[in-house]
């Protein structure tokens, strides 16, 4: 119950209330509990950032403990910080934060309404379900949700074998059971001085922090619990981006294709798809499969009002800061990568826009980035100034 | 540069499958080629045409590669950059864009393309039916639940077939080595890896003064494992079997 309890909490909770303060920062219409949760995440990952990347390179003694604490802290403070923006919001009678303002319908759906109401009873839902089975989009649905069960169920009952476990897990495990990240090679057990390009890739010190808090074996949590929650968190991403760019019905459609593309995307051990469903719990894993997709969501978001929309999106480059700086959690690759990508989707907008203002304002986004090479190359070289 | 060039090819090649006759990346260029001539939206021209074109030219580009591998230090990771490109994500777009009004007939031939030109996931062979919660092998749990102290970690020699697995049940059991010397190309050396894995029947004398150099408390051999004498003759005792794995204990250590 305790672990339930604590799952909940640090999975759900505590992300959801964090989402909420980019929330308050965009536009009603772009506000859904998707939203909310999946930009809690990026937030959630940006302070565990700053809490253990500097514990990771400063401090020699119970780094993960520290950096823990002041993770612990930090996040309460967000969530609580979300939670009375929410009840501001509510209290002022503005859009709903989680949901914004109510979208219309569209008229098959009120057509759908319609028929229920008329009929009534049982029989009118039995009829208004098979309705919407056969002429609307419940048979997309339901095959998209069976595929993602599906995924799930082969997430939990089945091992998937990975050498890179060997160290990422086991980096996990340390923090979890000497307190200590980083400072023990996790092949052999013995000391070691600090590899910056793993280290400040902080990912498994998460899994090891969610590991503590709710009271479970670190290996567990990154094989089995992390799956159950990444796996549907990266289609609630993917929900997102369909929002973006599709109508309603369409919606189902790209769901399901986006799930058979990640179940039949084996094509060699290297694609995204592949590290997805086979290396869920690993950050690079986090970082093709959630990072880079969430770039491509803000920048659908940021290029559909335009960026010129200034104050009123704020949110929203909140969000981009934060995706940022996951980036970075996730592995020292991926900082380099999404740098790449934003500069690359930025001087095509520059130019079809013909708005170069924008190359500054998406850079100014991308300073965490800076900021983290700047260190990284520091940390890695700074023994040939001495 | 040519020579760059044509690597950037074979990964491309390998990460695509194309060897194995897999064919997503067939839908990709198609996609974007469509894209190219039937996309009007300004703005989602950027993400799903200008962009991932000009992502596959830096691809290619050789100057860019020797960049990338010089800053990263790393030839390996090259392949990521096309992570960048989200082949799902956009051919998703562009196929259903393709249907028009047809959707679920359109789906349904969709669904048979991806099935036809990919390749099942589940189907991988490091995939296979969880022993337990943790997802290790059984044997690996059970063996370091027989030897693992109440306090304090040793070190324990064990078979390749279970390096990967011990630190990640317990990480009170130490390892004279690690998964580094299963990987070839890495290129590591380590006298007790060769003594244990490399010889083809293992010299029980300088093993032996091996494994207490460490010193490893047990020393794990699969039962068919060929030893010149046995341990036993060595200060070694017999603690336990698990499935095909003996374990020996160093009764020496124990003296001391």
């Amino acid at each position: 119950m305790t672990v339930m309890f604590g799952f909940l909490f640090w999975l759900i909770l505590i992300p959801f209330c964090i989402g909420l303060i980019p929330a308050n920062f965009i536009l009603p219409q772009k506000r859904s509990p998707g939203f909310v949760l999946l930009s809690g995440y990026f937030g959630m990952w940006a302070l565990f950032e700053i809490s253990a990347v500097p514990a990771v390179l400063w401090v020699e003694y119970d780094n993960f403990k520290i950096a823990s604490a002041v993770f612990t802290v930090l996040t309460l403070l967000s969530a609580a910080a979300g939670i009375a923006l929410l009840y501001r919001n509510g209290k002022a009678g503005k859009p709903g934060l989680i949901a914004g303002k109510t979208r219309k319908r569209s008229e098959a759906g009120k057509e759908n309404d319609k028929s229920v109401s008329n009929v009534g009873g049982l029989k009118g839902y039995m009829a208004a379900s098979g309705k919407w089975l056969l002429y609307h989009t419940g048979i997309e649905w339901l095959l998209f949700f069976g595929l993602l069960a599906f995924q799930l169920y082969k997430a939990l009952a089945y091992a998937s074998f990975d050498g890179d476990d060997a160290y990422y897990v086991v980096e996990s495990l340390i923090a979890q059971e000497a307190g200590v990240m980083y400072r023990i090679l996790p092949l052999t057990g013995g000391s070691t001085g600090l590899d910056v390009r793993h280290a400040m890739a902080v990912f498994p010190m998460w899994t090891a922090f969610v590991s503590v808090r709710a009271g479970m074996h670190a290996t567990i949590v990154s094989h089995v619990v992390m799956p159950l929650v990444l796996i549907p968190l990266t289609y609630l991403l993917y929900y997102e981006i369909g929002r973006n760019v599709f109508r309603r019905e369409n919606l189902p459609v790209f769901m399901m294709i986006m799930a058979l593309f990640q179940i039949f995307g084996n094509v060699s051990i290297y694609t995204n798809e592949t590290f997805f469903l086979t290396r869920t719990w690993q950050g690079k894993a986090v970082a093709g499969a959630l990072v880079i997709p969430a770039l491509f969501w803000v920048f659908l978001q940021i290029y559909d009002k335009g960026v010129r929309n200034g104050r009123t999106d704020a949110g929203l480059w909140i969000l981009l800061i934060c995706i940022n700086m996951t980036a970075g959690v996730c592995s020292s690759i991926s900082v380099f990568l999404v740098c790449i990508l934003i500069a690359v989707a930025t001087f095509c907008l520059a130019v079809a826009e013909r708005d170069w203002k924008v190359l500054f304002k998406v850079g100014a986004a991308c300073i965490p980035n800076v900021v983290y090479m700047a260190v990284y190359v520091y940390m890695a070289y700074s023994y040939l100034l001495k | 540069m040519w020579g760059i060039f044509l690597e950037s090819v074979v990964i491309f090649k390998n990460y695509m499958g194309y060897h194995e006759n897999h064919f997503l990346a067939g839908i990709y260029v198609f996609v974007l080629l469509y894209l190219w001539l039937t996309e009007k939206d300004r703005r989602r021209r950027v993400l799903f045409v200008y962009a991932p074109t000009l992502l596959l030219f830096l691809f290619f580009c050789p100057l860019f590669r020797k960049v990338f591998v010089r800053l990263m230090e790393d030839s390996e990771t090259y392949y990521r950059l096309l992570w960048l490109l989200q082949m799902s994500i956009v051919s998703a777009y562009g196929l259903i864009r393709l249907m028009g009004k047809h959707r679920r007939i359109g789906l349904a031939a969709v669904c048979l393309i991806i099935i036809a030109s990919g390749d099942y996931v589940y189907d991988s062979p490091h995939i296979s039916k969880a022993q337990n919660a943790y997802h290790l092998p059984q044997e690996a749990i059970d063996i370091v639940d027989l030897i693992e102290p109440e306090e304090g970690r040793i070190t324990v020699l064990v078979p390749a077939d279970l390096i990967y697995y011990v630190r990640q049940y317990s990480t009170d059991i130490e390892l004279p080595y690690g998964r580094e010397m299963l990987i070839e190309r890495w290129d590591y050396y380590n006298a007790m890896y060769e003594a244990m894995e490399k010889a083809e029947v293992i010299d029980t004398p300088a093993f032996v003064e091996l494994t207490r150099t460490y010193p490893c408390a047990y020393v794990i051999l699969k039962e068919d494992r060929e030893v010149l004498e046995p341990l036993t003759d060595y200060g070694f005792s017999v603690y336990g079997q698990v499935g095909e794995f003996v374990i020996y204990k160093d009764m020496t250590l124990q003296d001391q």
